[in-house]
């Protein structure tokens, strides 16, 4: 052992005599809330630094998971956004175990009633339709409310002949729903089919995770498909294909640069250029509007 | 003034003595033992010269080694640092003759302050409360007992010539005093050669004060303040701080000028320190006069920025102190802890070796005196004290937890040491307070041993 460790055994072991009638044990505490440890790189941050960063490690470069909110407060004119069908709300139909308590703590959690957010607001006085997954909310998973709800925004826009913009963050269909979930697929794809024949433009946002039903209906049928750095875009986990194929995958697996470098992707946009890429987007795309 | 030095000494003090000769720009020769010869003093010093095999009687207490070693090298003055010949008056008067400058008091001085019968008798006519007892030697046992009458008990039976707790008996009874006198004589005997006692009254519960001494050749007796070695185990100092936190200012005062005023009676001019005995009452008596430099200077120095060795060699030099008493300010408070190599739990025993392995505790206000460094060999034919912390705060509480951070840092792997004793005292409600006395140690010691699983 070092020597200087031992030395500090050997004082452990005063101490304990020295102050056996004391009780001066150390209370542990945690780090105060306002750090943030950035999951990638595992380094310290103050909230309020990321906040100016839009939550991206000024460090690593690590885009955090952002709330539906913040997505909202990033992307659209200050107050301009106006919320549609904000009161559905999921219910237990299938008695599925734990759900109705999972889907409690997410609204408790999140302030709101479902993992989609969705409704009308503007970005750089551009209206436009506006939808937002929020991973906080069961993995941003697509129940039928979630289905429902993005098919009415899609729906809205047709009619409107708005752009529609959408920020996915997802695990895929929601597990708890069965079918239910899965038809939501069908139904989504089904109304962008709609709003692509009145020559609506469709730009769907990728963000860590989109994967699984999500990945395989709207979000990969953007007429431009963005999508943040490193965010994990795929159907399956690496994992199941790994176990499934036999094969080990590549590193860079799933990862939005690679997508890219396959042809699934437009581009792909820092969080702190994702506001202005979508102003420069719907200016170049004005003349579609009625 | 003095331009080369000879260090009649070994071990931290030689170190201490070079380091302000080397900043006065003072040439240093040291002297070492066969036994010393990788010695940190040996390595520091311009010159060194071997004057003997590893007893010290041939070495360090070898007279004429030792001047022929100052003359050879061309060197016009000694340094007896302390113990070994620092307060041998007729070396001190040896080296005169010889053309050299003793760095310390005039060996008539010596002579006088040595002898504690005689010293006791000058206190009494320079009007320095002295502790009650026999006037001079006491010559029978009829004497002894009619002087025990007098004073009452307990008493304490001491070799004139004696020192380190040698030639000491105490006699708590009127039938205990006529063998303690016989077994004090007969040691006195065995170890100094002369079996010469005197009779004092013994205090318990005491305190060991004693007042620090600058004095020059120009009739300048100054003092530096007093310092409470009250940690002792066996007569022997183990922790010494400045200043005594239990004195008031009144009696602090009356302290230091009957030191000022003994040194001045005796014509001394040199540092020096009076040592007191404080009882329970704080009335103060003169115990002795240590005619050198000692041990605990550093703590001194510590609270006043003045270098006591500087001081010597300034006084040797004729030259007069370059401050006076109103020019000396003294400020926090300063504790010393002597490491010494011995094992604690085998009875104090010296525990000589290699050191394989040394760190030191340094950062704001802590100082360290040692000449010990890694790989260094502690020999069993000297001293077992090896470093001195020594640590300077603005209050004493400030002191202790500095000196207890101090001694948690400190390492000496290869050795036993006393480490942990001084930490354990350093944390003990009695010497917290500050109201400990010279009884205190052994106290202390009986109730740790107890606790035998904590030390090392």
């Amino acid at each position: 052992m070092n020597i200087f460790s031992k030395r500090k055994e050997q004082l452990d072991r005063f101490k304990a005599y020295l102050h056996k009638d004391q009780d001066n044990q150390s209370i542990k505490r945690s780090v105060p809330e306002i750090i943030e440890v950035c999951p990638s790189c595992h380094g310290a941050t103050t909230k309020d630094t990321l906040e100016k960063n839009m939550y991206v490690c000024n460090t690593c470069q690590h885009h955090f998971t952002l709330s539906a909110d913040q997505r909202i407060a990033y992307l659209l004119d200050k107050n301009s956004f106006k919320e549609i069908d904000a009161h559905a709300k999921s219910a237990n139909k299938d008695n599925f175990t734990m759900y109705q308590s999972k889907l409690d703590q997410a609204i408790s959690k999140t302030g709101h009633n479902e993992a989609f957010v969705g409704g009308i607001g503007k970005i750089n006085k551009h209206r436009v339709c506006f939808g937002v997954l929020d991973s906080n909310f069961i993995m941003g998973s697509m129940g039928y409310v979630v289905g429902d709800k993005i098919t009415r925004l899609i729906e809205t826009a047709t009619k409107r002949k708005c752009p529609l913009i959408l920020v996915i963050a997802s695990g895929g269909a929601r597990m708890q729903e069965g079918i239910l979930s899965l038809m939501q697929m069908v139904k989504t794809s089904a109304a962008l089919a709609q709003f692509d024949k009145v020559g609506g433009l469709y730009i769907s946002i990728l963000t860590k995770p989109t994967t699984g039903g999500v990945s395989a209906s709207f979000a990969m049928l953007g007429d431009i498909i963005l999508a943040e750095p490193k965010a994990m875009i795929g159907f399956a986990g690496k994992r199941v294909i790994e176990k499934t194929i036999n094969e080990t995958l590549p590193e860079e697996f799933q990862k939005a640069e690679f997508v890219l470098e396959k042809g699934f992707l437009d581009k792909i946009v820092t969080r702190q250029e994702l506001r202005k890429t979508l102003s420069d987007l719907l200016d170049l795309h004005q003349h579609r509007r009625r | 003034m003095i331009k080369k030095v000879l260090i009649a000494n070994r071990g931290e003090i030689a170190v201490r003595i070079l380091r302000t000769c080397k900043e006065m720009n003072i040439e240093t020769v040291a002297i070492y033992s066969t036994a010393d010869r990788m010695s940190l003093h040996v390595q520091l010093a311009d010159q060194s010269v071997c004057v003997g095999p590893p007893s010290s009687i041939d070495s360090y207490l070898n007279m004429n080694n030792i001047i022929e070693a100052a003359l050879s090298t061309g060197c016009d003055a000694i340094h007896p640092g302390f113990g070994f010949l620092s307060e041998n008056a007729a070396f001190a008067s040896l080296v005169v003759e010889c053309g050299l400058i003793f760095i310390g008091p005039k060996a008539d001085i010596i002579e006088k302050m040595g002898n504690k019968i005689k010293a006791k008798e000058m206190m009494r006519e320079a009007n320095v409360p002295i502790i009650p007892g026999s006037l001079g030697v006491v010559k029978t046992q009829q004497e002894a007992m009619s002087i025990a009458k007098e004073i009452g008990f307990p008493l304490i039976i001491k070799a004139s010539a004696g020192g380190g707790g040698r030639g000491m008996r105490v006699a708590k009874s009127i039938d205990e005093v006529v063998p303690a006198y016989i077994s004090a004589k007969t040691e006195a005997k065995a170890a100094f050669g002369n079996d010469d006692v005197y009779i004092e009254k013994m205090f318990e519960n005491t305190k060991h004060i004693e007042v620090q001494i600058m004095a020059d050749q120009h009739g300048n007796v100054l003092h530096l303040y007093e310092r409470d070695c009250s940690f002792q185990r066996r007569h022997q100092k183990m922790i010494e701080e400045t200043p005594c936190h239990t004195l008031s200012n009144s009696i602090r005062d009356n302290i230091v000028q009957d030191a000022v005023l003994a040194a001045t009676y005796v014509g001394y001019d040199n540092v020096g320190t009076i040592e007191f005995l404080l009882d329970q009452q704080d009335n103060h008596y003169f115990m002795e006069m240590n005619t050198r430099i000692q041990v605990e200077h550093p703590v001194s120095e510590m609270i006043s920025g003045i270098d006591l060795i500087k001081c010597q060699i300034i006084a040797a030099s004729k030259r007069p102190l370059p401050f006076k008493q109103d020019d000396i300010i003294i400020s926090g408070h300063a504790i010393e802890c002597r490491i010494n190599a011995e094992d604690i739990k085998n009875n104090f025993s010296p525990s000589p070796g290699k050191v394989e392995f040394v760190h030191f505790p340094a950062g704001r206000n802590v100082r360290i005196e040692s000449a010990v460094y890694n790989g260094a060999m502690i020999s069993p034919y000297y001293d077992s004290m090896i470093v001195k912390v020594i640590v300077v705060a603005k209050t004493r509480l400030e002191a202790i937890k500095k000196m207890r951070r101090a001694l948690e840092e400190m390492i000496v792997d290869g050795i036993k040491t006393n480490v942990e004793f001084h930490y354990f005292v350093l944390h003990h409600k009695e010497f917290i307070d500050g109201h400990y006395t010279t009884q205190f140690a052994d106290q202390f010691i009986k109730e740790l041993l107890s606790q035998n699983e904590y030390i090392q």
